[in-house]
């Protein structure tokens, strides 16, 4: 009991939804912590190329009080460059253990977590798109897709704080409030990315954090 | 499972139709090729270097370690680089550059979008290379500048 609570108090100090850029480049390392309206994942990973990672993680339905533990890998399938701009196209999965926390008292099952991501950027504009769904045998089945816009009053040069105003509607079919939308404001800074989220639905604060190094 | 990888095929499917995001990269390239096809490359002191290197005068940023090993007897070389949008960009490439033993210093610009490295004196580094470490880093290198510099804000 006092490892998925530590895990999930892990998850909570770092709270999440930063999926900006997650594979980093040859030998780069990344802490991702994200936080949805659903759930509060932490995942550190390696990648040895820069089209893939792999790497660890816990990720915690506050809702549901679900833990799920595992590895995962991720597999950057497209990058698109331009002069001005990038475009980016991933595909993840995670296989792992899950288990109930509290209440939702339960034996140790396998589970599953599989997602695609798209991004395209310019140093001004931001569009993206993810969508997941899990596979956690008794305890649950479920989807999610979120889409994202934002733009940045200035551009930043190497090494400056870099500003973005963004707005991401989520789907959760299986929710009882299936459609939310969030403002957010992100921060990048050197080899930090904040995210200070709103969830208007919700009413609730989501605190995203990467590093990479 | 089945489930599960039906409904996350049917989402990938539904995504905003990034094939059709065709940065023109190669056509860009091929272009740019076309401005220096009258190029004199068996005078050329980098006749190694590939096609789309452009041997004019180049524009070294500002940057007081640039300058340090240049000043120490470094050749530059400045890069373009497609796909260059924030910091998390030029970190990689700074990491990537950083760990090598031939390069002195190296300084990413985001607002005029190069790589701007200064290699350490005697040291030589092909465009070959330099392509692959960018592309190592995860970007693209569009063309390639040596030659007499100029130092800019």
């Amino acid at each position: 009991m006092c490892r998925p609570v530590l895990i999930t108090a892990t998850c909570l100090a770092f709270a999440n939804n930063a999926f900006a850029r997650p594979v980093s480049y040859a030998g780069g390392w990344t802490l991702i912590e994200d936080t949805d309206r659903q759930s509060t994942s932490a995942l550190i990973h390696h990648s040895p190329s820069a089209n893939y990672l792999l790497g660890v993680k816990a990720d915690f339905d506050r809702n549901k009080d679900i833990l799920f533990t595992g590895v995962q890998a991720t597999w950057l399938a497209k990058r698109w460059f331009g002069e001005n701009h990038q475009a980016n196209l991933y595909f993840w999965g995670a296989a792992g253990l899950v288990q109930g926390v509290g209440s939702t008292y339960a034996d140790d099952e396998a589970g599953a977590q599989i997602g695609v991501m798209a991004d395209w950027e310019t140093r001004r504009l931001f569009v993206s798109y993810r969508a997941s769904a899990r596979d956690y045998a008794s305890l649950d089945k479920s989807a999610m897709q979120a889409a994202r816009v934002g733009f940045a009053p200035y551009e930043g040069d190497t090494g400056e704080l870099h500003t973005w105003f963004m707005l991401e509607v989520d789907n959760s079919p299986d929710a009882d409030e299936p459609l939310d939308v969030t403002p957010l404001i992100r921060f990048f800074y050197g080899s930090a990315l904040f995210e200070a989220e709103w969830s208007l639905n919700d009413d609730q604060s989501l605190l995203n954090f990467q590093y990479r190094f | 499972m089945l489930r599960l990888i039906l409904i996350t095929s049917f989402m990938a499917l539904a995504t905003p139709a990034m094939a059709q995001i065709n940065p023109d990269a190669e056509r860009h390239g091929s272009a740019h090729m076309g401005d220096h096809a009258g190029h004199d490359h068996a005078a050329d002191p980098h006749a190694g270097h590939d096609m789309r290197e452009v041997d004019a005068e180049l524009k070294l940023a500002d940057q007081p370690e640039l300058a340090a090993a240049l000043a120490a007897g470094g050749e530059p070389v400045v890069a373009k680089v497609l796909g260059a949008v924030c910091d998390f960009c030029a970190k990689a490439m700074n990491k990537t550059f950083g760990k090598r033993k031939d390069v002195a210093a190296v300084y990413v610009d985001l607002d005029a979008k190069t790589l701007n490295l200064v290699l350490k004196p005697g040291a030589e580094m092909s465009d070959k290379t330099l392509r692959k470490a960018v592309k190592k880093s995860g970007y693209k290198v569009d063309t390639v500048a040596r030659g007499s510099v100029t130092i800019t804000n």
